[in-house]
């Protein structure tokens, strides 16, 4: 594991003393001087968005032109920090794949169906490749005034509710494939929940890829009204083809004065060779509440842009995320504990796992602007390599521009424990069952996390498949110690 | 034949040997007590029965109900009716001590044990270790103190039923109350279900609750005394070093009889 414990030199903004926890962080020092032009480099690899996006008045249509511009101009991205870790998209043949179609069966997938799990819902929207294919809204709700619909339909039929929050803080021109989504993006996604309304049961937001060959570019937008209360769970779902497919995805969450949310996301992109390069953004606005949590659990390649920003005073958030690589995957997630003002609160605490020759890197980021006086925010990430190929990099990253605020990290990687294997095998456990027990264990307080039975259910299935097939690698690890 | 036996049994480690020859025999019913200073080599012969794969058997056996043990895996061993209370028992955070329960007992059977047999042995266990009922939601070993992991290991006994268990050093860092209840627990697992016991231990307070019919004192890895309850007192009274006196003079005369048999 790397550890980079803090960026230097960037702008104005200056370390805070954190507070002295009981995480084994220790309190950095102030940065100091000037870094010279030329000589910097950044152990972190990526910024926040951290303000406005493009949705700035202009219309669909103009931010449509707007980014084709854009994606003409970009090239495939390559992300490089220094010395340590690339995230190299150049692989993908994107000429090579077709977007905005139906996909031939029009149905639900199939992949669908074997996942996620028949529970009561609120509501679910499938896309499959570049249109949706099912929706449906529970009839009490949409007669109270929920809307669940593709964003094309949105767009019809809800124009002034959708537009002035479209992009309103996502960007289009980034990279590439960001302008591919935001100028190409077809189906989509638009929930709006409205103000008061608490609902139990989860919407569904699915997006699947059947086939190779496809780049899908999904746009979900979430509304949720001031007071209301609601689940989100996103499903990234594909078959086990061989092939390249894109998936390029742009999700953006807002939450009004006193909304609350549980969102969580579980990625699954099969052992095709899909490539999914997405950002995700949640605004918690004043007093509202988030509970946001990623279960990143497979994809060839994967970059996500997780930003969850606290944009309004008494803003409060928990900032839970998991993955588990294996095979030759390569995973870096970006994941931003955002405080735009004051008070609020931030606790976030990610855990993962590799197997095989996997990569994975986890940078997360807290950053508190100036005047977001108040604050207090805790980032924990915690890893576990399971063989002797994989590779776990864990750089958390400290961003304070005030201060009046309390800001630490700590984070732990390890190993199998075998004095915790012996201990179970001397209660009748073989070894493949006390290694799934740590791993189980390992993850479990964030599954726990998801208070939701059957979701965490398909979580702890697929974690326990993983290490069935990881078992001989996990094996030899142990024995080669 | 006795159910549990151990024959001229030498163990090392990457560094040292430890064990240098230890012959015992425990069978179901039987309750001995196994005595010794630090370093003596107890802890290594709790492992190795278990399979500890840091400990390397290079002479001996161990038998077990008629079958050879010595190379079996552990979680072998514990399927055939072997159980080790630990001397530092190891936290498994995120498995909660009734999950944990389920999940071995279920790894010795056919078919996972029903719920209400399952709760009613828990109930039962739970009563004999004198703990909450809360205390198995808790995560195993994790944040637990001295005391509770204790407990947790001989309710875990309780629930397992082996038929031959070793105490290893069960008794260290309990209070007085502590050391009663689980003491107490042993007995009863003994008298009721006829379990079979090793108790280690330096102190002999443990023994003033559970009633144990041999013991065996351990020097420099093997056993050097035998015998009954007395043995305790005697220990009590004069202390290793007389013992290692005694053992050091009677080694040193079989060594100096060997050179002049040669």
């Amino acid at each position: 594991m790397t550890a980079v414990p803090e960026r230097d030199g960037v702008g104005t903004s200056r370390q805070a003393a954190p507070a002295a926890g009981a995480n084994g962080s220790r309190p950095q020092a102030p940065a100091s001087g000037q870094t010279k032009p030329g000589t910097h480099r950044e152990a972190t690899l990526y910024r926040a968005l951290a303000g406005a996006g493009a949705g700035d008045g202009r219309t669909l249509a103009q931010l449509r032109e707007a980014a084709a511009r854009a994606f003409a101009r970009l090239e495939i991205p390559v992300w490089r920090r220094s010395g340590f870790w690339t995230t190299n998209v150049q692989s993908l043949d994107l000429d090579a794949l077709v977007h905005g179609q139906a996909p031939a069966s029009g149905t639900v997938p199939e992949v669908v169906a074997r996942t996620v799990p028949e529970r009561a819902r609120a509501g679910r929207i499938v896309q499959s490749a570049g249109a949706v294919v099912h929706a449906e809204l529970d009839a009490e709700l949409r007669d109270r005034g929920v809307i669940l619909c593709s964003l094309e339909d949105a767009f019809r039929e809800h124009r002034q509710l959708a537009e002035p929050w479209y992009s309103k803080r996502l960007t289009i021109d980034r990279n590439k494939l960001e302008a591919a989504n935001a100028a190409f993006w077809s189906g989509g996604a638009f929930l709006y929940v409205p103000p008061e309304l608490a609902i139990e049961d989860p919407f569904e937001i699915v997006y699947a890829i059947e086939e190779p060959g496809v780049a899908q570019y999904g746009r979900s937008l979430v509304l949720g009204g001031q007071c209301s209360e609601f689940r989100v769970h996103e499903y990234d779902l594909a078959e086990d083809f061989s092939g390249q497919a894109l998936h390029a995805g742009a999700f953006e969450l807002y939450l009004q004065d006193g909304a609350r949310c549980r969102l969580a996301q579980l990625q699954d992109w099969g052992a095709g060779e899909v490539f999914d390069l997405s950002t995700r953004l949640v605004d918690v606005g004043r007093d509202a509440y988030c509970h946001w949590l990623p279960a990143l659990l497979g994809g060839h390649l994967v970059r996500q842009h997780l930003e969850l920003a606290v944009s309004e005073p008494g803003g409060e958030m928990a900032f839970r995320g998991l993955f588990f690589t294996e095979g030759s995957e390569h995973l870096d997630a970006f994941a931003v504990d955002l405080h735009e003002t004051g008070p609020s609160g931030g606790d976030v605490h990610w855990r993962g796992a590799a197997t095989g020759e996997s990569r994975a890197s986890f940078e997360g980021l807290i950053q508190i602007d100036p005047g977001a006086q108040q604050t207090h925010t805790y980032l924990q990430i915690h890893a576990m390599m399971l063989s002797p190929r994989a590779r776990v990099d864990a750089i958390p990253s400290v961003l304070v521009s005030a201060d009046d605020v309390s800001a630490s990290h700590g984070g732990t990687v390890g190993e199998l424990d075998e004095a915790a294997i012996f201990y179970m095998q001397s209660r009748g456990l073989d070894r493949p069952s006390a290694v799934r027990v740590i791993v189980e264990g390992f993850f479990e307080p964030l599954i726990a996390e998801l208070a939701d039975e059957p979701l965490a259910q398909v979580v702890r299935a697929k974690i326990a498949r993983k290490l069935a097939s990881a078992r001989a690698d996990i094996e030899t690890y142990a024995t080669s110690r | 034949m006795a159910d549990l036996e151990i024959r001229d049994l030498h163990v090392r480690t990457e560094e040292h040997e430890i064990l240098r020859g230890v012959d015992l025999e425990i069978s179901r019913g039987e309750i001995h007590a196994l005595m010794g200073p630090n370093g003596s080599g107890k802890s290594t012969l709790a492992n190795t029965l278990l399979g500890h794969p840091a400990y390397e058997i290079t002479q001996g056996s161990i038998t077990f109900k008629g079958e050879d043990i010595t190379a079996a895996e552990p979680h072998e061993r514990a399927k055939a009716g072997l159980f080790l209370a630990f001397q530092y028992p190891v936290a498994i955070p995120g498995v909660s001590v009734a999950n944990f329960l389920r999940m071995a007992i279920n790894a010795k059977r056919e078919q996972p044990i029903g719920v209400k047999e399952f709760r009613s042995q828990l109930e039962h266990a739970v009563e004999l270790l004198d703990v909450d009922r809360a205390f198995t939601s808790r995560h195993l070993n994790d944040g637990f103190s001295g005391g509770e992991k204790k407990r947790a290991e001989i309710l875990q006994m309780a629930m397992l039923q082996p038929e031959v268990a070793v105490l290893d050093e069960t008794d260290s860092g309990l209070d007085i109350d502590a050391l009663r209840t689980v003491a107490e627990g042993v007995q009863r697992l003994h008298d009721e279900q006829g379990l079979g016991v090793l108790i280690i231990t330096h102190y002999q307070r443990i023994l003033h609750y559970v009633k144990a019919h041999f013991v065996h004192v351990m020097l420099d890895g093997r056993i050097v005394l035998e015998g009954g309850v007395e043995l305790v007192e005697r220990l009590e009274r004069e202390g290793y070093d007389q013992i290692r006196q005694e053992y050091g003079a009677r080694e040193a005369r079989s060594v100096t009889a060997g050179d002049g048999g040669a």
